[in-house]
């Protein structure tokens, strides 16, 4: 089976469940809003696409002299563009280009060997996918716990400290952080690799389903890989996550205080509530209904920072990919991964937005 | 909540479940190199039991890995159609061509798959030459000279590459192959061409496996074959996933000369320089090749590793457009060679690690000269004003001059050069110099189409290990933009153009080494005369590794780890101790 399948099967599967799950239970206006948000996705995506291959063709340089360069006769350069359908009219690229996209079919990348795009994504995005959920998780996890923390010791030593934390980390270059980590973990203390999904030696004993290399240890029960790919994971993992942590603490603080002076949460202490249970089992529940909002919106700074963060820390992932293949006016592969962006952020809203609504009663679409 | 969250959970399980059991009925039918890590399992069933169980450990208990780091990608392990060194480097590890050069050396060939060398026909138009006897490819597959004859003509002779380089080293040069017997190959050649033995060392020429390269009616460009990728060569491919790693082991069948000293070598690519440092800094790899600025070296260097220098062949140069204002007037650009100080520019911006190049044919290759040093002095700036002011161009009438380059393609240290030629042109005091940054996609269009630009930088690596491949190309139809000659007739643009055109077409075609090399002098003579290109620099390789491996002390440049000055990486002659 594909790994692109297979990942989005993973992380399909469960979602489709949940949203099938929340479409018959649900109120009938949120039926509809999920309705009319699937139904928008389709246009959006179209629309995104195009204006992907108009600034595509716009902006100088081709597949062909990107690639060979000062090699290949002009004889041949004028073949291979023949032979990609780059001397065709304008509009039959865009139809065949159209075609494609709404056929799931992304075509041959129109350098390097002209892989089919979806091998190629197979490769990559489970590999971006293995690097995001986790930076994720670290970042909500470190914003939520901190911010909560901070909340609690208002206007304390420790509040101002996380607060500045929070703005100094979400102000640093992602490349520059991930670049310092490496500095110190890496090469000065040596406690992580310095780039790389796996230890080479111990690849070669991995069989690969999915790509994303800790599943696919855990599959195969692979422990050295398991540990091997974690391993590799940290750094990468922490750079991202970190990042992200500054906006989710700064917004978990302000919420949790804010709830802090609802009189619900005035009332629970009256009644002899232990003060932690009042913090994170009433007050930070609720305080987590726009945290929740915003991961929605981080996705795709996630997917940006992605770039980056697979750049430093050698990472072949869907990021690094489509900056080389913007490079070399890789048409086809650089459409089909916008498309599969646009489409996973459109994705992620949408279960983002469910999800709200599911949390917060009062939220009506 | 709870409920829900025990089904969803119960739920991804599943999807885990299903994904391992899907596993075992994997379909490898696809031609890509995407799911090339299942078809060792598929194919090698013994190895896919022991890969699951062993660890680290146990994979290196008696087994060596030499594990070797590069910026360099796999663009296609099709040899009819592969072109970029790396592809290069990994067929000539998989696969042995009939001819090769030896291991540390830059010009001596020694018979490889093939019994000795060949023998030109009296009228130099065939050339027959005879195959070892008993040869197999990896998976037992024999190599015959049919087999060979039929690789040639229905795949490199005709198949049109993806990258379309490929073939321009075969169907320019060749008409058809004959297999005479099962052993003796006969290549009809297209011309007289006196170095078609450098050619026969290429890897278009090396030897593919029929059962993954099919000829005859099934002949087509497989570019990412499935692994395990079996040659006629030391090692096959037993796994690679692209980006990321590749896996060669030892032949099991190879009966040539170089066996390989270690268990098996992993390849891990690199998208930046910075992370193959890294990665050598903390042991992730022992070699580090290809390709390493100036700063890092030193900085490896000074970490204690061995960084050591590797003769390359990779050229910089600046392309002279003879038919565009001011580079078509020849006291502008004699002027402009007189004002090049190549050493100023490999200490001030690469700390001494390139070499300065005085002649478009580089040091080490059959007749090269220092012809530029000798007719321009490099620098003279006495000699550049006062060709200069014989063209008019003063202190108080500066001659504009637009200078281009792309920043992006050759690595972080272009910038710096250009700036440094820069001050070298103005210190005229007669020019004033506008450097022109394009990114590669548009600037490499408008250089070789020879309208856009009157100077511009490009670089240039050998097709194959001739002056013919360092000097055709910039002088024959256009000339990659020097419009020396006509891009359509090919006819020269002045007498003398045309007569350094039909010197350099003499040379080709001469058999006779000897001539040839005399041929070639008069030609880069001839060449510096006109600037037709205005060689700059000799951007070396360099190799570093650790006091844990070592080359071969049977072969020569020993502590370049046997990389001579052809670039061919011979994994087995490395070893790790």
């Amino acid at each position: 089976m594909h790994p692109l399948l297979l990942t989005f099967m993973i992380f399909g599967i469960p979602a489709l469940i949940g949203l099938l799950y929340v479409f018959v239970r649900g109120t009938p206006s949120l039926r509809r809003y999920i309705v009319t948000r699937v139904a928008l996705t389709i246009p959006m995506v179209l629309i995104l696409a195009s204006l992907v291959f108009l600034v595509l063709r716009i902006i100088p340089g081709d597949p062909v002299t990107s690639s060979l360069g000062p090699k290949g006769s002009p004889e041949v350069k004028e073949q291979m563009r023949a032979n990609l359908g780059l001397n065709d009219p304008i509009i039959v690229q865009y139809l065949s280009f159209l075609g494609d996209v709404v056929t799931l079919d992304f075509g041959d990348a129109m350098t390097s060997g002209q892989r089919p795009v979806v091998d190629e994504l197979g490769e990559k995005f489970p590999a971006t996918i293995e690097l995001i959920v986790p930076a994720a998780l670290v970042a909500l996890t470190i914003g939520v716990l901190f911010g909560t923390f901070a909340a609690v010791r208002r206007k304390r030593a420790s509040d101002y400290g996380f607060r500045l934390f929070s703005v100094v980390i979400y102000s640093m270059p992602v490349f520059w952080l991930g670049l310092l980590l490496i500095l110190v973990f890496g090469v000065w203390l040596g406690w992580a690799p310095t780039g790389g999904r796996i230890d080479a030696v111990i690849n070669t004993t991995l069989e690969r389903t999915t790509n994303m290399l800790t599943v696919d240890s855990l599959i195969s029960l692979n422990w050295a890989a398991f540990w091997s790919a974690l391993h590799h994971l940290v750094l990468p993992t922490l750079t991202l996550g970190l990042i992200l942590s500054g906006v989710f603490l700064r917004l978990t603080r302000i919420n949790v205080v804010e709830t802090n002076e609802e009189d619900y949460i005035a009332a629970a202490r009256a009644r002899g509530i232990k003060e932690r249970t009042v913090t994170y089992k009433h007050a930070l529940k609720n305080a987590m209904i726009p945290v929740v909002t915003l991961i929605g919106l981080q996705v795709a700074i996630l997917l940006g920072g992605a770039v980056l963060t697979e750049t430093v820390f050698n990472w072949p992932g869907m990021g690094r990919y489509l900056v080389e293949r913007i490079g070399l006016r890789d048409f086809t592969a650089v459409q089909s991964t916008i498309v599969m962006f646009a489409v996973f952020v459109a994705l992620i809203s949408l279960a983002v937005d469910i999800l709200y609504s599911l949390l917060d009663p009062r939220v009506r679409y | 909540m709870k409920r829900s969250l025990t089904v969803f959970t119960l739920l991804l399980a599943f999807a885990l479940v299903a994904a391992a059991c899907s596993s075992s009925d994997e379909d490898a039918t696809t031609t890509t190199g995407a799911a090339a890590s299942s078809t060792t399992q598929a194919d090698t069933p013994t190895t896919a039991a022991a890969a699951t169980t062993t660890t680290a450990a146990d994979t290196s208990s008696g087994e060596t890995t030499l594990i070797i780091g590069t910026t360099d990608a796999i663009s296609s392990l099709d040899g009819s159609d592969a072109y970029a060194v790396h592809d290069w480097e990994l067929l000539k590890n998989v696969g042995e061509g009939l001819l090769r050069w030896e291991p540390g050396s830059g010009d001596k060939l020694v018979a490889g798959s093939a019994e000795d060398f060949g023998a030109f026909s009296d009228d130099g138009l065939s050339y027959t030459i005879k195959l070892k006897s008993g040869q197999l490819f990896g998976d037992g597959t024999p190599l015959t000279a049919s087999g060979y004859a039929a690789q040639i003509n229905d795949r490199l002779l005709v198949l049109e590459g993806s990258g379309g380089v490929g073939p321009a080293l075969g169907q320019p040069y060749l008409t058809s192959v004959e297999a005479v017997d099962d052993l003796t190959i006969k290549f009809n050649l297209s011309d007289t061409w006196g170095f078609f033995e450098q050619l026969l060392a290429g890897a278009p020429y090396i030897p593919l496996n029929p059962t993954q390269f099919p000829a005859g009616a099934d002949a087509a460009l497989v570019e990412f074959p499935e692994a395990p990728i079996y040659g006629n060569g030391p090692w096959y491919i037993d796994s690679y996933f692209l980006g990321e790693t590749t896996v060669l082991k030892p032949n099991p069948k190879y009966q040539g000369s170089l066996t390989p000293q270690v268990d098996q070598v992993i390849i891990r690519y690199f998208d930046k320089p910075e992370g193959m440092r890294d990665a050598l800094l903390d042991g992730s790899i022992d070699v580090a090749w290809r390709i390493l600025g100036p700063d890092i070296l030193a900085e490896l260097q000074d970490a204690g590793f061995n960084v050591e220098t590797v003769a390359g062949g990779a050229i910089r140069y600046f392309i002279v457009n003879h038919t565009r204002a001011p580079s078509d007037d020849p006291n502008v650009y004699k002027a402009i060679a007189s004002l090049i100080d190549r050493d100023d520019i490999s200490d001030r911006v690469f700390a001494g690690f390139v070499e300065p190049l005085y002649s478009p044919v580089p040091v080490g290759f059959l007749g090269a000269t220092e012809v530029f040093d000798d007719l321009y002095g490099s620098p003279d700036i006495p000699a550049a004003q006062a060709l200069l002011e014989a063209s008019g161009y003063t202190a108080d009438s500066p001659l504009q001059l637009e200078v281009a380059y792309p920043p992006e393609h050759y690595g972080g240290t272009v910038a710096d050069s250009m700036q440094v030629i820069s001050e070298q042109l103005e210190a005229s005091g007669a020019i004033e110099v506008t450097l022109v940054a394009q990114e590669w996609s548009e600037y490499i269009g408008a250089v070789i189409g020879g309208v856009d630009y009157s100077v511009s930088l490009l670089g240039w690596f050998y097709d194959y290990p001739d002056p013919d491949n360092y000097l055709t190309p910039f002088v024959a139809n256009g000339g990659l933009g020097t419009m020396i000659t006509d891009p359509d007739t090919g006819a020269g643009i002045s007498a003398a153009a045309q007569a350094l055109a039909d010197k350099i077409a003499e040379a080709a075609a001469n058999g006779d080494q000897a001539i040839r090399k005399t041929l070639y002098e008069e030609a880069q003579a001839m060449y510096a005369e006109l600037v037709v290109t205005l060689p700059l620099w000799f951007e070396a390789e360099h190799i570093v590794y650790g006091d844990n491996v070592a080359g071969s002390d049977a072969f020569g440049s020993l502590e370049q780890l046997n990389i001579g000055a052809t670039i061919e990486y011979n994994y087995a002659t490395n070893s790790k101790g």
